[in-house]
């Protein structure tokens, strides 16, 4: 600073005054013509561009956060949920429907950091203790709410193509919620390889990733069999994308997946969806993709066909060992999806809107209910049916999101926990703000 | 008794005496492979009793060694981020840039390459992966191969921040450890292209491809006229002391300058 002159030192004091200190950053074109026409020089005009930022970080919170030196960025975010929930369902061989109204709302809050030489961490703390729900239902007198621990996890990326993730993490496949529920955060291991092609477009890539998930860790001592087992599931899947069209903007994307499960016993009573069954008999071949044409009717907009299959190669085992079902009942080992969308924008600025709507029908054999999306049919297995969504972005971070979901029976008086519900609606009205 | 006292307090002395005539620099590898080697060999030539610990692994190490206290000074081709400004105000740390020299970013493509000329817009849209292939900007057809800096490069930012519009690079680019590295693969490739600081322009197999009309020179830079013209630092702790302040004044005189100029980059004044 004492290279400065009083001049600079003036006009610094003036920057200070009429900008103040969290607009200090966006000074620097103003600095960068003071220089163009002479005023100062290059030197003093980085002196006075790094006392700028000092004083942004001196008087904002950025300044008076004590990092650990090994952190070279920390991005702090979350979202708020309020959802307005009608439901009814009715089970199989019931005279009567339940219905139910729910005010409900869904805190997360992330935290990720990249740190020095490859490494990261990082935690998500949210509401609702369930794996595949952050769901805080409003109960009674102005209660308070417990925060849980929805991600712990550890990064190391070996080079740009490679990266090795360890606790508990964002679910790292290309999935629909057929198969994996959007809130559910797997633990355990975590590989991803990313091969980029090139092709036409210059930037296919094609993504190996995998997983091996710890689905319960008991103790051995208490009980010989399933029972007494770690359970474990292996999940591997390659991701491929390729880009078409002008700009090379639209997409397809095929990504066939295995999951095996370790045959053991859970205890999910924590679950939206709790497991009903004395065995896991999970095998089960995946193949989730896309078709997304970009740019449709004007720019920013997109149609997009998804899809989804399923096939568990083990479950018959699953049916009527497991779930101990007759065998007169079909084990109806696939699920599958197909789904059409249409948005205009990302959805991340004011205006973005999207329309989404999907069919669906899960085979009681066909995939594990641990895992799968708890809101359609409750997170029952042997239905079919359809979801319909709908958001509108009403400013860059808060949008309106509206979906509904219908459903009925595949096989009627199949009577399990997983399976038995005879047809159920849900209707969801949420205001989510993302910060 | 007293002699052995008066011995270890004289080691001590000696040990210390010692350690404050080493000087620890830390950081771009734009500054540190040839620039910064050949200042400390020049002023080690004057100054016998100074030693140099030099180490250059990208502008972010630098930045954070000053900020840890383990580096007296950090090399930078680029400025400090907010993050870093902010991790150093909570260490009490108060960074300050010092000007050092001047580099041109020069866009190099094979020496066999017939393209002649890009825009600002050309350049953004390779480097982005918008265009893939060299028909596309009046080249041969053939696929694009785009070498850049790794990560922790403050070439690697810098070039997003003035040639990418701070767009994300394509991902097909291959992330290459220095300079030299960059320009040996499209030296190698006939359909190659990167950027190198005007230390580099003159490696074998490559050529300087004009963008908006104009080629990185001494004139071009300081004159701002160039495109991708930048300042490149030291940082220090504050004002620098004792060795280090000694040795950043001699990068800044006119035998430090000379120096500069003779391993291709632009001196100060």
């Amino acid at each position: 600073m004492n290279r400065m002159t009083t001049k600079t030192l003036a006009l610094a004091g003036a920057f200070f005054a009429a900008a103040g200190a969290a607009l200090a950053q966006d000074n620097a074109p103003l600095i960068d013509l003071l220089v163009q026409k002479g005023i100062v020089n290059d030197q003093e005009a980085e002196e006075l561009k790094a006392e700028l930022v000092k004083s942004f970080v001196h008087n904002t919170s950025a300044g008076k956060l004590n990092l650990g030196s090994a952190v070279t960025e920390f991005k702090l975010s979350g979202d708020l949920r309020l959802r307005h929930q009608e439901e009814t369902k009715q089970g199989q061989g019931k005279l009567t429907t339940d219905e139910q109204r729910r005010d409900r709302f869904r805190f997360r809050f992330n935290g990720d950091m990249l740190l020095q030489k490859g490494w990261g961490a990082g935690f998500a703390l949210e509401t609702g203790s369930a794996a595949d729900s952050g769901n805080q239902s409003f109960v009674s007198g102005n209660d308070d709410y417990s925060i849980y621990l929805a991600r712990a996890y550890v990064s190391y990326r070996y080079s740009k193509d490679l990266i090795f993730v360890g606790g508990k993490f964002k679910n790292p496949f290309y999935t629909t919620d057929m198969v994996w529920d959007g809130d559910i955060n797997p633990q355990g291991l975590n590989e991803n390889y990313s091969l980029t092609l090139g092709g036409k477009s210059g930037k296919d890539t094609l993504e190996f990733r995998a997983a091996q998930i710890i689905m319960a860790d008991v103790n051995e001592s208490k009980g010989g069999g399933a029972a007494g087992r770690d359970s474990h599931q292996f999940v591997q899947q390659a991701v491929y994308t390729t880009y078409f069209g002008e700009l090379n903007a639209s997409s397809f994307v095929i990504a066939p997946g295995f999951m095996l499960s370790t045959n053991s016993v859970i205890g999910t009573t924590g679950n939206e969806t709790p497991f009903a069954g004395n065995g896991r008999y999970f095998n089960i071949i995946t193949l989730p993709g896309e078709l997304n044409f970009a740019n449709i009717a004007g720019e920013g907009t997109s149609l997009k066909t998804y899809w989804d299959f399923a096939y568990n190669t083990t479950g018959k085992d699953q049916v009527y060992k497991s779930y101990g079902i007759a065998s007169t009942y079909k084990a109806d080992r696939t699920a599958w999806l197909v789904g059409i969308g249409y948005n205009f924008g990302s959805g991340k600025q004011q205006g973005d809107y999207g329309v989404k709507l999907d069919y669906r029908e899960l085979g009681i054999g066909a995939i594990d209910p641990n895992i799968s999306d708890s809101d359609f049919a409750f997170g029952n297995l042997n239905q079919k049916g359809f979801k319909l969504s709908a958001s509108y972005n009403v400013t860059d971070f808060a949008s309106l999101n509206a979906a509904y979901f219908y459903t009925t029976d595949k096989q009627q008086t199949l009577s399990h926990a997983n399976g038995s519900l005879d047809h159920s609606q849900i209707l969801q009205l949420d205001l989510v703000v993302k910060f | 008794m007293n002699k052995l006292l008066a011995f270890v307090a004289a080691a001590l002395v000696a040990v210390s005496a010692a350690q404050a005539q080493k000087i620890v620099i830390k950081g771009s590898d734009t500054l540190g492979a040839k620039l910064v080697p050949m200042l400390a060999e020049e002023y080690r030539a004057q100054n016998p009793g100074v030693s140099f610990e030099i180490a250059a692994e990208g502008s972010t190490t630098g930045i954070t060694a000053v900020i840890d206290g383990t580096a007296q000074i950090g090399m930078s081709s680029r400025r400090a981020k907010t993050t870093e400004m902010s991790a150093a105000s909570a260490k009490g740390v108060s960074m300050k840039p010092l000007i050092v020299a001047y580099d041109g970013m020069a866009v190099i493509v094979n020496e066999n390459s017939p393209i002649k000329a890009l825009t600002k817009k050309q350049v953004e849209q390779i480097f982005t992966g918008d265009i893939t292939d060299w028909s596309a900007v009046g080249g041969n057809p053939g696929r694009i191969s785009i070498y850049t800096r790794n990560t922790s490069s403050g070439t690697y930012s810098d070039w997003k921040e003035l040639a990418m519009n701070r767009r994300d690079y394509a991902s097909s680019s291959q992330k290459m450890a220095g300079n030299e590295q960059i320009a040996a693969e499209v030296a190698k490739n006939a359909n190659g292209i990167g950027y190198v600081g005007l230390a580099y322009v003159s490696a074998p197999g490559i050529r300087v491809v004009p963008v908006n009309g104009a080629v990185p020179t001494k004139e071009s830079v300081l004159s701002k006229k160039y495109p991708y013209a930048r300042p490149t630092f030291f940082y220090t702790n504050g004002e620098a002391t004792g060795e280090a302040a000694k040795f950043i004044a001699f990068t800044l005189s006119d035998a430090g300058q000379k120096i500069v100029e003779k391993v291709h980059f632009v001196a100060i004044r």
